[in-house]
C-alpha cells in the first residue's frame, strides 16, 4: 500500500474519493476513528439545526463537480428549480440531501476496505515515505485531521450556563450567542424560533459573505496573487479572510429585524444575565491544538507563521516533500495553501493536488 | 467560476473546437463560405472579448451570465458579419451560434469538469487540452483558409475594346472588364460560381442570361440595346450589385427580370440603374431584395414583385413610370420601405397590391402620383409611417 489518508472526516473522505479515481481500494490506507466520514459534521449540524449547507451546487465529496447536488435535487424533486437556483448561485443543498450524497459515495467507494481504525499520533519520515505509529511506511501521506477542538473563550470556560454551540443543547427563555458567524446567525433563529430572548455578544459586526472566502480566491485567478504575498502579509490576509461571516439574504434578515422590533434580540458587548450562553465561536485554530501537527513541526523543524505551517500552493510541506514522497495537508490546516481548505470545494482542490503527486509519482 | 485569463481563452477555444469543425462539414455540403467565415468571427470576437472585456469586468462570471453575454456576442455577431460582408442567411447563421453556444455550455457545465479534475480550480485553464484545443481550431481554420485560396476560381481580364459575343463562360471563374471593355451581342452564364465585374454588354437577346445556376455575382455591368431582357434570371441564385441597364426605346423589354428561383435562396439586387423598358425590376416566384436602385420612365412598372414572390423592396427611387411604381402582385409578399416614388403617369397608382398579395408599407414617399397607394383583388396594404 502507498497512498495514505490520516483522518476520516469529510476531507479525509473527500481525498479518498479523488483518490479512488486512480487507486483501488487496497491500495490506500484510510486512518480514522469513525465509520461515517460525515458522523462529526452530522453531530454539529444537528446541534446548530442546520438545514442547508452554506455550499452549494459543487458542494459534494465527489471529485468532479458534475452533476452537482442541484442536478441530482432537480432530479429527486421533479423541479427545474434547484438548477435555476444554482445558476443564480442561490441554489444551497439541505443537510439531507449532503448526508444522503456522502452515504451513497461511502458505500460505493469501498470506503470500509481502506479504513483502518487507529489514531495516528506521530508521522515519521523515511527514505522512501512516511513511517505511521507502526502502521508501515506509505509513499504518499495527506493529513486530514479535522478541527482539533471547540473554541470556548477563557472567561467562559467555568461558566455553568456556558454550552458550545456544536454541542447538543436546547434552548432557555433568555439567550446570549457569542461569535458572529454562520453558527451565530443559525443560533439567533433558533433561539428566536424556540421563543426566547436573544442577545448577540460579538466583537465586530458581521461579514455578509455567500461563502466563507471571496470567490475568486476559489480559483487559481484570486490564488495567484495570495500566494505570491510575502509569509507575513499572507497570515494578516487569512486572518481578514478568515473573519466569521455569514450569507447575506431575507432569510437572515427578516426575523432579526421583526425580533428587533418586538425587543426579542439586540446586540450587546459582554454577557449580561442571561439564563443561557451560547458559544458560536467555532474552533481551536493553529496547529499547536492538534498533537499530530505539532510533534511534526517540533520533529522536523517546519516552518510556520503564526498559526499556519508554512504549504506549497498545492498543500504539500515542501521541506519533507520530494520526488518519491509527499506529505500534504487537508482540512483547516491547508489554508495557508487555500483559504478555503476548511470546506468541501477546498478539501477537493488540495485532493486534486494531491492526486497529482500520486499519478506522477506511480511506479507500477 | 473564476476564470484565468489563460482559463476564460482555452475554454473558449476548445468549445469552438467542434463548432469550427461542424462549420467545416456545412461549407462542404452547402458548397457555400459563409460557415466558415463566420465560426471564425465567432471565434475572433469572443477572444477579443474574453481578453479585452470579460477578464476584466467578471472577476466572477455566475452562470445566469452565460445567456446576456451569449446574447451581446450574437448581435455584434451579425453586425460584424454584415461589415465583413459575410453573406450567411441569418436564421442559419443564428443556428450556427446557438449551436455553438449549447455546445459550449454543455462543454462548460459538465464536459470539461469530467475531463479535466482541476477545470473549477484552476479558472477554466484545460493544460495540454487547451494548447491542443487551440492548436486544433487554428488549423481547422487555417486549413479552412488554405482550401479557399486554393479554390480561388480563376480571373480572366477581358481586354478594353470591342468583343464580339454572345460570350458563353462555361466554368467557374472571375470576368473582369479593363476599362473599355465591351461584349456585344451578350452573355450567357453556363456555369456556377461565376462572377462579372465591370464589363459593359451591348446588345443580344438579352443582355446577360443566367439559368440554372448558382451563386452568380454581377458587380459594375453595364447593359443597353438588349432585345428582350437587359438580365435574364431563370432557376438562378444571383447577386446584381452596381449596375446599369438602358432599355430606352424598347417599350417591351426588361431591365432586370429574376424569374422561378424560390428555391435557390435569397437573390439582390441593389445599387442599379435602370431606365425605359416596361418594367425596371420584376421577380417572379422568387425572394429578392430589391434595394438601393433607381428606376425610371419604364412603360408600364417600375419595379413588381409578383407571382407568388416574396421580397423586400427598401430604399429605391422610381420616377417617371407611366403606369404603376411598385407592384405587389398575384400572391405575393412584398414589405415596401423607405422607397421614393414620384411623378407615376397614365392612371395608375405609386403603391399597387392586386390578386390576393400582402404589402406592408412604412416610410415611403409617394409624391406626384396619380393614386399614392392601392389594393385591389382580395389584397391587403398595411402602412406604417
Amino acid at each position: 500500500m502507498k497512498v495514505a489518508v490520516v483522518g476520516s472526516g469529510l476531507a479525509g473522505f473527500t481525498a479518498y474519493q479523488t483518490l479512488r479515481r486512480e487507486l483501488a481500494p487496497e491500495e490506500i490506507a484510510v486512518f480514522g476513528v469513525e465509520d461515517d466520514p460525515a458522523a462529526t459534521f452530522s453531530r454539529r449540524a444537528t446541534a446548530i439545526r442546520q438545514r442547508e449547507m452554506r455550499s452549494e451546487s459543487d458542494g459534494h465529496c465527489s471529485p468532479v463537480s458534475f452533476p452537482g447536488l442541484s442536478l441530482r435535487a432537480a432530479v429527486r424533486r421533479r423541479s427545474p428549480a434547484p438548477l435555476a437556483g444554482a445558476l443564480t448561485d442561490r441554489f444551497h443543498p439541505t443537510v439531507p440531501e449532503f448526508l444522503d450524497h456522502v452515504e451513497r459515495l461511502r458505500e460505493r467507494s469501498g470506503w470500509s476496505r481502506s479504513l483502518v481504525r487507529g489514531r495516528i499520533e506521530r508521522v515519521h519520515a523515511v527514505e522512501r515515505g512516511f513511517e505511521l505509529d507502526g502502521y508501515g511506511v506509505f509513499e504518499h501521506v495527506l493529513l486530514a485531521p479535522g478541527h482539533p477542538g471547540l473554541n470556548v473563550p477563557e472567561e467562559l470556560r467555568d461558566d455553568p450556563r456556558a454550552v458550545h454551540s456544536y454541542e447538543p443543547h436546547d434552548y432557555a427563555c433568555t439567550v446570549t450567542v457569542v461569535g458572529a458567524g454562520l453558527a451565530a446567525a443559525t443560533e439567533w433563529l433558533n433561539a428566536l424560533a424556540a421563543g426566547a430572548e436573544v442577545v448577540s455578544v460579538r466583537r465586530r459586526e458581521p461579514l455578509r459573505r455567500p461563502l466563507n472566502v471571496p470567490r475568486e480566491l476559489l480559483t487559481r485567478r484570486g490564488l495567484a496573487g495570495f500566494h505570491r504575498l510575502p509569509g507575513h502579509e499572507r497570515a494578516e490576509r487569512l486572518r481578514t479572510l478568515l473573519t466569521p461571516s455569514y450569507p447575506p439574504g431575507r432569510q437572515w434578515d427578516e426575523p432579526l429585524a421583526h425580533a428587533e422590533v418586538e425587543g426579542r434580540f439586540r446586540v450587546e458587548q459582554s454577557v449580561n444575565g442571561s439564563a443561557q450562553v451560547i458559544c458560536a465561536t467555532g474552533f481551536l485554530h493553529g496547529f499547536r491544538h492538534d498533537a499530530l501537527l505539532s510533534n511534526l513541526v517540533d520533529a522536523y523543524g517546519l516552518e510556520t507563521v503564526g498559526d499556519w505551517i508554512v504549504l506549497d500552493p498545492d498543500g504539500t510541506v515542501p521541506s519533507l516533500t520530494r520526488v518519491g514522497r509527499t506529505l500534504a495537508l487537508a482540512g483547516a490546516p491547508a489554508q495557508w495553501a487555500y483559504p478555503g481548505a476548511d470546506s468541501i470545494g477546498g478539501a477537493k482542490v488540495v485532493a486534486h493536488a494531491f492526486l497529482r503527486r500520486v499519478r506522477a509519482c506511480r511506479t507500477r | 467560476m473564476s476564470y484565468s485569463l489563460r482559463g476564460r481563452v482555452e475554454s473558449r477555444l476548445a468549445t469552438l473546437v467542434p463548432v469550427v469543425a461542424a462549420a467545416c462539414v456545412l461549407t462542404a455540403v452547402l458548397h457555400r463560405w459563409w460557415p466558415i467565415e463566420a465560426a471564425g468571427l465567432m471565434l475572433g470576437l469572443g477572444v477579443a472579448l474574453d481578453v479585452q472585456a470579460y477578464h476584466r469586468l467578471l472577476p466572477y462570471q455566475p452562470g445566469w451570465a452565460a445567456l446576456p453575454l451569449g446574447l451581446l456576442e450574437l448581435g455584434i455577431l451579425v453586425v460584424l458579419m454584415r461589415a465583413a460582408g459575410v453573406a450567411a442567411p441569418i436564421w442559419e447563421a443564428v443556428a450556427l451560434f446557438a449551436g455553438g453556444w449549447t455546445v459550449a455550455q454543455a462543454l462548460g457545465h459538465a464536459g470539461f469538469p469530467l475531463l479535466r479534475l482541476s477545470y473549477m480550480e484552476d479558472g477554466g485553464e484545460l493544460g495540454r487540452l487547451g494548447v491542443a484545443s487551440a492548436v486544433a481550431a487554428g488549423a481547422l481554420l487555417a486549413g479552412a483558409g488554405a482550401t479557399a485560396y486554393a479554390l480561388r476560381p480563376p480571373v480572366v481580364h477581358l481586354a478594353a475594346g470591342v468583343h464580339q459575343g454572345p460570350l458563353v463562360i462555361t466554368r467557374r471563374e472571375v470576368l473582369v472588364g479593363d476599362p473599355g471593355a465591351i461584349v456585344r451581342g451578350g452573355i450567357v452564364v453556363h456555369a456556377k460560381d461565376v462572377t462579372i465585374k465591370n464589363v459593359a454588354v451591348v446588345g443580344g437577346v438579352n443582355g446577360i442570361t443566367i439559368d440554372g445556376y448558382r451563386g452568380t455575382m454581377l458587380d459594375g455591368v453595364s447593359v443597353s440595346g438588349a432585345k428582350l431582357d437587359g438580365i435574364h434570371v431563370r432557376l438562378a441564385g444571383v447577386v446584381i450589385k452596381n449596375c446599369t441597364v438602358d432599355m430606352l426605346g424598347n417599350p417591351l423589354g426588361q431591365g432586370i427580370d429574376i424569374s422561378y428561383n424560390m428555391d435557390m435562396g435569397m437573390s439582390m439586387v441593389e445599387g442599379c440603374t435602370i431606365m425605359g423598358g416596361m418594367e425596371g425590376i420584376t421577380t417572379h416566384s422568387s425572394m429578392t431584395q430589391v434595394m438601393d436602385n433607381h428606376v425610371s420612365r419604364t412603360t408600364m412598372r417600375g419595379i413588381s414583385v409578383t407571382e407568388m414572390s416574396m421580397g423586400m423592396v427598401m430604399d429605391n427611387e422610381v420616377r417617371a413610370a407611366h403606369g404603376i411604381g411598385i407592384w405587389c402582385n398575384d400572391r405575393s409578399m412584398c414589405s415596401i420601405e423607405h422607397n421614393t416614388v414620384v411623378d407615376t403617369s397614365g392612371s395608375g397608382y405609386g403603391v399597387l397590391a392586386s390578386f390576393q398579395s400582402e404589402a406592408d408599407l412604412r416610410g415611403n414617399q409617394l409624391t406626384a402620383n396619380p393614386v399614392p397607394f392601392g389594393a385591389i383583388v382580395n389584397s391587403e396594404v398595411a402602412t406604417t409611417h
